[in-house]
This record gives structure tokens, C-alpha cells and sequence, in this order.
């Protein structure tokens, strides 16, 4: 190895300049205090879109704009991707279920998978992909654009008019397409089921609905409000407060993603501990 | 009225001298950059004022201290004989809709056709439902600005002079009686900046507003201009006519004329 070009640091210098610390604290307390500022700011939208929610006007033509658009046009990737995880998932169990010869326990099993996990956890996955970076990449346009503080200007009240909206739109959509994903896919699992044998759709289905309990839809139905309420906020957060310019839009679209991604998995373990609290 | 570009000021432009806007040592930082250090400054009735000064020099601040995008941090602030300081939300509000604002990018609603661009402030602030009477409003702002064959375009489809003039429209469209002008012939060819200074003189002779106008385009200050304000280090340096300003012995401030 060769001699480092590097000299010490007189001792006196070393001191003044990095007091009691070492690099590696200094980097690790700054990302803490990044993320702790993170927290507090996404705190303090929520607490103002709860003030913002309860104060009249209400934006209802906005709203139920926001929920075509959120909605709607979220159907057909909900739907294609729903059946292709029911198939999938069939196909794939199919051996293992064969090899125990528990076959006939296929429907009741892929039906328990998607309606209590797969279905939300997935659903809300794309759906943050698509509507959280969309909302989050609108939001840092029109704040970039200067289009926020036109509409502020010209006496309306942007906050209420664009973020509770959305994140409203998000929160009562995300469960009526969890619900449509979990058809599709219980439709993609009796095609499966079809391929290598003959089941009947009435057998297929009254096998399912035997299977299902109560407690296995409703903590799954309810955690969707929780998902679809946590990417709204996050999208509109990341896209209402973005840096100004055109890499603030990519920034803003691309985080809310990550993070909206990244609660959802939070919020689905939590309501997993929940639901096991009354369940066992 | 259309974009005249031969119209210039008469000595008939001058003010009546009555204030609608009033700057008692107004200051604004941002952390530690102090931008408006004490800015003192007078807006009469009528009367076009153009600020100028380098970029960074907080024109832009000055115009949204006035609208409330940007509170300021100590000073008085007088809009219509009213101290912004002491007035509840509701009341801020009042004042604000009676005060346009055009944006350096015209920042107009892409999601909205122009039509849909100017019933939006209509409907938000007037409360305007009738579609007959809005689709009257709307008709007359976009002859004010000659945009009438564009009403169902986006603003995507529209060129930069096009949506400059739009932005003026949407902001016209609720009869303000003081006008606020960010760098208004930024971006546009000298042709097209020509006409946006001759439709704010219009403006000014029409609806009888007052107007600050912040400009670098020296041809739009000495075709718009009452009184020109010069900005440095956060204090208004220099005031004036533009024919006082442009033989100023301050070499720094005729700069701006050369």
C-alpha cells in the first residue's frame, strides 16, 4: 500500500472541528433528524386535511371528478392484473396441495389468500404506482407551473380544492377496486383450476363461499380505507410541497411512490397484529 | 379592444393621487437572506408603476406580499385604505378579489379548456352559475385580449404570447381594480411583447386599475410606466419617470436604460 497523501489533523483542529463526534454519527444523526422532520411534516398535512375535510364549502363536483378519474380508470389494470394473480396462484399450489392430496382444497385456499392478502396488499400496490405518482406528479406540476398560487390568488382554497379531494377519491376507491380485484381474481383462479381438470363454476364458487368467514372480509375490507387514505396523503403531500423546477415533478412522483409503497406494507402489518388480537 | 401596438401614454395618464396600495418599511426574509429590507412605496389610483432592479432583488416578493402569497415579516402593508395586518381571514379574502394577478408563466389550468380557464375564477369567487352569463363574461374577456376564435382550446394548443393573454383575460375577467404584473413580456418575441404592453395600457385606460408591473424589458417599462421604482439591496434606490431614471446620474441605475 502506498504512503497516505493525507496529514493528520493537528490535534487542535481535530477538536474544534469534530467535537466529540465521528463522521458516521453526524451522517446517521442527520438521516434520523430527515426522517423524524419527514414524520412531523406528513403529520401535520394529515392534521390539516382533517380541518380542511370538516370545514365547508365541500368540494363535491371535485370529488366525484377525482373519483371517475381515480376509480374508473384504475379498473382496468386492477382487473387484469387481479386475474392474472388468482391464475398464477392457482397454477402455482396446484403441486404442492396434489403432492399432500389436498387438491380439492384449492379453491377454498386460493380464495382465503387473495380476499384476506393478496388481493388488498397487491391492489394497493399498483394503486399506488399509478394514482399515488399521479397525484403526486399533478401536484408538483401545478406547483411548479405556479398554477397553486393562481388558484389561491383567485379565492379559492387550494388545499381543500386539490388535496382533500384526492385524498378522499384515493380512500373510498381503494376498497371498491380491492373488491373488483378479488372477483377477477377468484375468476383468474377457476380458469386456472380449469386447465388441468374440470370443475364446475357452481363448485368452484359455493366451495369458496363455504371457506370464507366473516372475520376473514372484513379486517381485509377495512384496511383498504387505511391504504387508499395513506397513498392519497402521501401523493398529495409529496406533490403539493415539491421543490420548484422541472426534477422537483420526477422527485415528487417517484418518492410518493416509494413511500406510499412502503406505509402500505406498514399499515398491512399493524392491521395484521390487530386482526390476529381478536382472531386467536 | 384588441392588442394596439401604437397606443402610447398621454400626459391625460397621470394618476388622480389617491393610494390603493401603501409599503411602510416593509421587510421580508427568507432565513437569512433579508430581500425587502424597507421598502416605502406609494400606488396611486390609476397609475401604472413599474419596478425594476436585478434578478433576486425580491421584485417578484413585493407583488406577493401584496396578494398574501407571501407574508411579510414587519412593516405596514395598507391595500384600500385597509392595514392588512389587522384584518380576519374572510376580510383578507375580500381584499384579495379585488386585486388580479398575472404570473410570469401565465399559470394557467392545463387540465381546463380556455372556456373552462376563465368560468373557474367566476364561479369561485363570484359564485356565478348562470351559464348565459358567464359564457357572456367569458366572450368579452377574450375579445379584451383578441383570443375569441381560441375559447375551446387548451391552454397546451396555445402559444406563449397566446397564454399570456389568457392569463391577463382570467385575471380581467373579475374587473380588479389594482393589477399585479410578474415580468409580463418574459419569453416573448418583441412583436408579441409590444402588443402584452399596449393591452395593459388598455387595461389602464378601460377598468381605470392601477397596476405594478415587474419588468427587466425596458421597452415595456417606458411603454407602460407612470413611475418607475429601482430596486437594490432590498430598498427602493431609485424613483422616478422614465425620462428622470434614463438621465439619472446614479450610473448604476441608468445602466438599466442603456
Amino acid at each position: 500500500m502506498g504512503k497516505s497523501v493525507l496529514k493528520p489533523l493537528p490535534n487542535k483542529i481535530r477538536r474544534a472541528e469534530i467535537p466529540d463526534d465521528n463522521i458516521s454519527r453526524t451522517v446517521s444523526d442527520s438521516v434520523f433528524k430527515k426522517f423524524f422532520l419527514e414524520v412531523s411534516c406528513i403529520t401535520t398535512f394529515t392534521v390539516r386535511f382533517f380541518k380542511e375535510f370538516i370545514k365547508p364549502p365541500y368540494e363535491i363536483n371535485e370529488l366525484m371528478k377525482q373519483s371517475f378519474l381515480i376509480g374508473y380508470r384504475s379498473l382496468p389494470l386492477v382487473a387484469i392484473t387481479g386475474f392474472i394473480i388468482g391464475l398464477v396462484l392457482t397454477i402455482q399450489s396446484r403441486p404442492t396441495l396434489v403432492k399432500f392430496g389436498a387438491v380439492s382444497l384449492l379453491p377454498a385456499m386460493v380464495a382465503v389468500s387473495i380476499i384476506r392478502e393478496i388481493g388488498p396488499a397487491i391492489t394497493a400496490l399498483i394503486f399506488a404506482g399509478k394514482v399515488g405518482s399521479g397525484i403526486g406528479a399533478e401536484l408538483a406540476s401545478m406547483n411548479v407551473s405556479e398554477q397553486i398560487d393562481a388558484m389561491q390568488v383567485s379565492g379559492t382554497n387550494p388545499f381543500k380544492y386539490l388535496v382533500v379531494t384526492r385524498v378522499l377519491s384515493a380512500t373510498l376507491m381503494l376498497p371498491v377496486l380491492v373488491v373488483f380485484a378479488d372477483a377477477i381474481g377468484l375468476v383468474g383462479s377457476y380458469v386456472g383450476i380449469n386447465l388441468k381438470g374440470n370443475v364446475s363454476a357452481y363448485l368452484f364458487f359455493s366451495q369458496i363461499f363455504q371457506s370464507l368467514e366473516f372475520k376473514d372480509l372484513l379486517p381485509a375490507f377495512i384496511k383498504t380505507f387505511f391504504f387508499g387514505f395513506a397513498i392519497g396523503i402521501i401523493g398529495s403531500y409529496k406533490g403539493y410541497y415539491s421543490n420548484k423546477g422541472t426534477e422537483g415533478v420526477g422527485k415528487a412522483a417517484n418518492s410518493a411512490v416509494v413511500l406510499a409503497s412502503l406505509t402500505v406494507f406498514l399499515i398491512d402489518l399493524i392491521a395484521v397484529q390487530i386482526t390476529s388480537l381478536f382472531q386467536y | 379592444m384588441t392588442a394596439n401596438t401604437n397606443l402610447t401614454k398621454t400626459d391625460d395618464d397621470t394618476p388622480s393621487g389617491c393610494a390603493v396600495v401603501e409599503m411602510r418599511h416593509l421587510k421580508k426574509s427568507f432565513g437569512n437572506n433579508e430581500v425587502l429590507r424597507d421598502i416605502n412605496l406609494v400606488i396611486n389610483k390609476g397609475e401604472n408603476l413599474v419596478v425594476l432592479g436585478k434578478s433576486g432583488t425580491g421584485k417578484s416578493v413585493l407583488i406577493k406580499c401584496i396578494v398574501g402569497l407571501v407574508e411579510i415579516d414587519g412593516g405596514k402593508l395598507i391595500i384600500l385604505g385597509q392595514d392588512v395586518s389587522g384584518l380576519t381571514e374572510n376580510e383578507l379574502i375580500e381584499i384579495h378579489k379585488k386585486i388580479g394577478f398575472l404570473f410570469q408563466s401565465g399559470a394557467l389550468y392545463d387540465s381546463m379548456s380556455v372556456r373552462e380557464n376563465l368560468e373557474f375564477p367566476l364561479r369561485r369567487q363570484l359564485h356565478l352559475m348562470s351559464k348565459e352569463k358567464m359564457g357572456l363574461l367569458v366572450k368579452e374577456a377574450l375579445q379584451d385580449v383578441g383570443l375569441d376564435e381560441s375559447i375551446d382550446m387548451k391552454p397546451s394548443e396555445l402559444s406563449g404570447g397566446m397564454r399570456k393573454r389568457l392569463g391577463l383575460a382570467r385575471t380581467l375577467i373579475l374587473r380588479p381594480e389594482i393589477m399585479l404584473y410578474d415580468e409580463p413580456t418574459t419569453g416573448l418575441d418583441p412583436i408579441t411583447s409590444k402588443e402584452i404592453s399596449s393591452l395593459i395600457l388598455e387595461v389602464q385606460k378601460k377598468y381605470n386599475t392601477s397596476s405594478i408591473i415587474i419588468t427587466h424589458d425596458i421597452e415595456c417599462a417606458r411603454l407602460t410606466a407612470n413611475r418607475i421604482i429601482v430596486i437594490k439591496d432590498g430598498i427602493c434606490a431609485a424613483e422616478g419617470s422614465y425620462a428622470d431614471l434614463e438621465k439619472s446620474d446614479d450610473v448604476w441605475v441608468r445602466s438599466f436604460f442603456e
